[in-house]
């Protein structure tokens, strides 16, 4: 093992794909690395909050045997060995999943999520379940039930959500990746304020058979990790076609790592000119701003595009999720309405007072709003950038809705400003960290590309990470 | 808050649904409806008698990067 491999907390900083390699070199084992992320969860997750259940006896035993297999010479996956904790929403036959949830706290389903079963057929072992907002329903990551999460960056603001735990346990050391879910953001926001990385894949891209439900239309299931090379290996896991899932794509998955080239010559980024940057603190401008940059100096060319259908884009998506998400949860909104936070019940009611037709026309529009929009985005540039976050990142008492005060549910809705537009289009889209706010907290750059190019998407972002180190650095923890 | 169309809101929520307003945040939110329905009506015409949710799947592969 080389000198910068020996104390177990560098082990568990490592990225994941600098893991997977160490494992395959021989240089450390599946069990040194399993129990750097554990320690790191006993020592500091009372402060962080960021997991609801660990399994350490299951965990301790899954890296034994795979540091014998790999003893055996046998064959082995690309994630062989590699220990991971996922958003406390994917179904394990008989392991806990809460959903963050009182009305979940003891559910333990039957079956296992697709996506757990190809982790750990690539060989990734599962540690537990990570904190996330109630049924995945707020971009905070405020939890009543189980508390909420603290950011590792700056005390006392949001983590993002609703896959908060995740962005803390990768932030943290705690985990080489999590899953997390996104319907309006929830991934990206994590890792934009967790300073980690985030990719909202294409709708459709990744099954989601046994992950727990929000939205049909608009949930997606994506890794987040250290960097997007991270990202690219374990997409090569996550995506395909699933019998299980008939709405899963049947596009051909490509070689994502293969794609990581660092060459941005000939690449085309526009700066959306309507909605993305109207309303953007001068802290976070600043830090995309300079992330422009350092695409420019990677050979990528930067312009302005004017974006069409947007208003179409906001109303329908507007009404999407928020109805699907109401249908869905409408027994427990009967038989038990106080099990839920408040936020979560007043943000499921209005669903049950629109019309299907409203609701109809907002789904059967989002095939022409998509043609509109791509013919004018991509018909000009490749990937379009925002900020992911355009506020500067506030505080978990300046958004607790709950708290009572009005202004919170503003600010609320600010966070996922940037992010929400993609889930309606259905493009992927991904969250890299690119500065600090002016109060301490992660910046995150948002990249969005046409349909199905997760490839380009995570070759800009990984061209980027080369010329920068924001995705390095680590957070002090107490 | 535009109160009658809370009241209006809640009675609809109840009749199809069952579903009774559970809190003040419920109630700020169903009043945010006023805006959406707004929205809509702005983008009144636009929905094509072929038009169907089918179609975005079609429109994902049709979008995608040529080549």
């Amino acid at each position: 093992m080389s000198a910068a491999l020996s104390a177990a907390d560098d082990l568990a900083t490592l990225s994941l794909a600098e893991a997977a390699d160490a494992l395959a070199r021989g240089e450390v084992t599946s069990l040194a690395l399993t129990e750097a992320c554990l320690a790191r969860i006993r020592r500091h997750d009372k402060a962080l909050n960021s997991v609801i259940w660990l399994d350490e006896a299951a965990a301790l035993e899954a890296a034994g045997a795979a540091d014998r297999r790999r003893a055996r010479g046998e064959a082995l996956g690309p994630l062989h060995g590699i220990p991971m904790a996922h958003k406390d929403m994917y179904y394990q036959a008989g392991k806990p999943c809460s959903c963050g949830s009182a009305i979940r706290r003891d559910f333990r389903p039957a079956y296992t999520a697709t996506v757990i079963s190809r982790l750990e057929a690539a060989g990734a072992l599962t540690m537990g379940g990570l904190n996330m907002a109630e049924f995945a329903q707020n971009p905070t990551g405020h939890n009543r039930h189980f508390g909420d999460c603290q950011n590792p960056w700056a005390q006392g603001r949001i983590t993002g959500g609703s896959s908060s735990g995740s962005g803390v346990a990768v932030a943290a050391g705690f985990s080489f990746m999590a899953l997390g879910s996104d319907t309006g953001g929830s991934i990206r926001l994590p890792a934009s304020a967790c300073g980690v990385t985030g990719l909202k894949p294409t709708q459709t891209r990744i099954s989601r058979h046994g992950v727990m439900p929000l939205s049909f239309s608009c949930d997606n299931v994506g890794p987040l990790t250290r960097t997007a090379r991270d990202c690219a290996r374990v997409m090569a896991v996550l995506a395909g076609h699933d019998p299980k899932d008939p709405t899963s794509a049947r596009e051909p998955v490509p070689d994502y790592e293969a794609a990581l080239d660092g060459d941005l010559r000939g690449l085309r980024v526009g700066v959306p000119q309507e909605w993305f940057l109207e309303e953007v603190d001068a802290d976070v401008l600043r830090a995309f701003e300079m992330s422009l940059g350092v695409l420019r100096g990677r050979g990528a060319t930067v312009v302005p595009v004017r974006l069409a259908m947007m208003r179409e884009v906001l109303t329908y998506g507007a009404i999407v999720s928020r109805t699907e998400a109401a249908s869905i949860h409408a027994n427990w909104m009967r038989d038990r309405p106080g099990d839920f936070a408040a936020h979560i019940s007043g943000r499921l009611f209005p669903g049950y007072a629109v019309p299907a037709t409203y609701y109809l026309e907002a789904l059967s529009r989002r095939g022409p709003v998509l043609r509109g929009f791509a013919r004018a985005a991509f018909g000009a540039v490749d990937l379009l950038a925002t900020p992911a976050i355009p506020c500067a990142l506030p505080s978990l008492a300046e958004t607790d809705i709950d708290g009572g005060d009005p202004a919170a549910l503003q600010r609320f809705a600010a966070v996922s400003r940037n992010t929400r537009p993609f889930n309606y289009l259905g493009l992927p889209a991904i969250s890299i960290p690119c500065g600090f706010d002016d109060r301490g907290a992660p910046v995150g750059l948002q990249l969005a590309g046409r349909p199905f190019a997760e490839a380009r998407v995570m070759q800009a972002a990984d061209a980027f990470q080369r010329d920068t180190d924001w995705h390095s650095l680590r957070p002090k923890l107490a | 808050m535009d109160e009658i169309f809370i009241a209006e809101a809640g009675a609809t929520a109840r009749r199809w649904s069952g579903i009774d307003i559970p809190n003040e945040t419920a109630r700020q939110m169903a009043a945010d409806l006023l805006k959406l329905i707004a929205d809509f009506e702005a983008l009144r015409g636009g929905l094509g008698f072929e038009d169907e949710p089918a179609d975005f799947e079609a429109a994902l592969r049709d979008c995608k990067e040529p080549g």
